[in-house]
């Protein structure tokens, strides 16, 4: 499952370029974490569009994640894109005076659409492309926040897995110390996403390669050696995340229905 | 005989700006002395039509667009992709080649791609022939995208006595390598060199680029001597305007050497073809 990372790079940067300018814009906007694959995201954002054309917007939840701020903020000085901090634990927490909860999961959730919240009201007040940072092997799993950091204007990265992003990382020469972080949905501190889906993304993208890209059935999986288990758990997850992936069903009463039977493209007259 | 490839990204859906693309190149084509200017499928019109289909379809016996088609094709002949309404409410994903003021001839898509990504059954009519057809270049046979990979399509080309089969695409990338383009790329060009080989016609083929709903059309055009040596390609996913002068003695040549036509055994191919469709059971 190894990618050639320079056409990789080549191909996403045209459609970062093609697609904004299709829809008239010049500007991308991200939300940069400090982490992988927003990191990834900017690069290639950057080279496409130019880096004064990328705006990257820092958004931590108190003083959880300080190295990732200093890592984004470092990044973003780096690559010399236009970028604002912001703290987004005023708005988190005046909701949280109201309904209060210990959940980490509800946290997690209300923090990804606050940060989800501001790229939109960016977006529009510096007419700018909101740039989606979710991987395959995430969407796939429906590892991320539905309306959170799953909304986006379009997808970048979407069809590389963790494992190619890493290695397209590599090829692109991001510091060493972003790469080599755990990577983390940042939902809550010490939150590791091999720890809570209880493998290695190298297993998990070897697996999913397999029965995605590959098509092959659960049978030959298992005789190949894959765990029962494991893989068990992964079509679990790509199961019951199906619902993040499309848009909500409508009951057909018309003739001429949106999603069923009228059917234009997202390009349209692009 | 010069050719040139037109490697471009139409519009989806826009017919005017597409047609000033077209003309753009065909006057491009002239100053170079092209002799035959070949777009990609439905170039007229871009590829994800979906319902889109009907409103970009034209009859081109009486559309204006193809008047002025025509009049361009005066002093450079050439191939259009687009959306051909034959009879009223019947579309078709259709290739037309013009040529001295006139359409010579329309091949209609047979083999519609509907699968995975693909659904063009949903929205076009099956092509019910394969033609070859008389042009001052040779004899012709035009398919499009997926016609070119089922090799019955270009054998029924070589059998009518195709010199020069044209194949027009709009063919989404697919699949990683190690080298710097899709794997796919690999199943057009092997396509190209085993039918130009064996059934000693130039193939030229002109895939289209850009995205379509993130879909990534991947270029990579070519043309192959009727020996099955590459002769000319355009790059992966970029823009690309080639010229190339072919020699058509070569086909006489590479026949006399390898007589491939002259012993090919069509009678006996039908025969065999109705025993095996005889017990076809459903």
């Amino acid at each position: 499952m190894k990618i050639n990372p320079a056409f990789a790079e080549k191909l996403i940067s045209r459609f970062i370029k093609e697609e904004l300018s299709k829809f008239n814009y010049k500007k991308g906007i991200l939300g940069l974490s400090g982490g992988l694959d927003s990191t990834v995201c900017a690069y290639l954002a950057a080279s496409a569009l130019g880096p004064r054309n990328v705006i990257a917007l820092i958004m931590p939840y108190k003083n959880t994640f300080e190295r990732d701020v200093a890592d984004a903020t470092d990044l973003a000085n780096r690559l010399n894109l236009k970028f604002h901090i912001i703290d987004i634990s005023p708005m988190v927490d005046a909701y949280y005076t109201n309904f209060p909860t210990e959940s980490r999961i509800l946290k997690g959730n209300k923090m990804a659409r606050e940060r989800m919240s501001i790229l939109y009201d960016f977006s529009e007040r510096e007419k700018a492309l909101i740039l989606g940072t979710s991987n395959k092997t995430e969407l796939l799993l429906g590892y991320g926040t539905i309306h959170g950091d799953l909304a986006c204007a379009i997808n970048p990265m979407g069809d590389l897995y963790k494992t190619q992003i890493r290695q397209l990382a590599r090829y692109l020469k991001i510091p060493a110390k972003i790469l080599k972080k755990k990577p983390t949905a940042g939902l809550w501190a010490g939150q590791t996403d091999e720890g809570e889906l209880g493998l290695t993304y190298h297993k998990i993208d070897k697996i999913l390669y397999q029965l995605v890209d590959l098509r092959k059935t659960k049978k030959e999986l298992i005789s190949e050696g894959i765990q029962k288990k494991d893989l068990e758990r992964l079509i679990e997850l790509i199961k019951n995340s199906e619902f993040k992936r499309h848009l909500p069903p409508i009951p057909k009463i018309s003739a001429r229905t949106v999603g069923h039977d009228f059917l234009y493209p997202y390009d349209w007259d692009k | 005989m010069k050719i040139a490839l037109a490697q471009i990204s139409p519009r989806l859906g826009n017919m005017r700006q597409n047609l000033q693309l077209h003309t753009d190149y065909i006057q491009k084509a002239k100053k170079k002395n092209v002799d035959l200017l070949i777009f990609p499928e439905l170039s007229l019109t871009g590829y994800s039509l979906k319902d889109m289909v009907e409103e970009v379809a034209v009859d081109p016996q009486t559309d204006p667009l193809f008047e002025k088609l025509k009049s361009l094709s005066r002093e450079i002949s050439f191939v259009v992709g687009f959306v051909e309404e034959k009879e009223k409410g019947l579309f078709f994903n259709s290739a037309a080649f013009l040529s001295k003021g006139k359409i010579a001839h329309i091949h209609r898509k047979i083999y519609l791609p509907t699968y995975g990504m693909f659904e063009e059954l949903k929205f076009f009519g099956e092509g019910k022939n394969f033609h070859t057809f008389p042009t001052q270049f040779g004899k012709v046979g035009m398919l499009i995208c997926y016609d070119f990979l089922h090799v019955s399509s270009s054998y029924l080309l070589f059998l009518g006595g195709s010199e020069l089969i044209i194949a027009i695409s709009a063919a989404p990338g697919r699949g990683f390598t190690d080298e710097e383009s899709y794997a796919s790329a690999r199943m057009w060009e092997l396509m190209g060199e085993a039918v130009s080989r064996f059934f000693q016609s130039f193939v030229i083929y002109c895939n289209r680029v850009g995205f379509e709903d993130g879909k990534s059309f991947a270029g990579g055009s070519f043309i192959y001597n009727p020996g099955g040596q590459l002769i000319a390609k355009c790059p992966y996913v970029d823009e690309d305007f080639l010229v190339k002068n072919i020699d058509l003695d070569d086909i006489r040549r590479f026949r006399k050497s390898r007589p491939y036509r002259r012993d090919e055994k069509p009678e006996l191919t039908l025969e065999a073809f109705k025993r095996i469709v005889a017990k076809y059971e459903d």
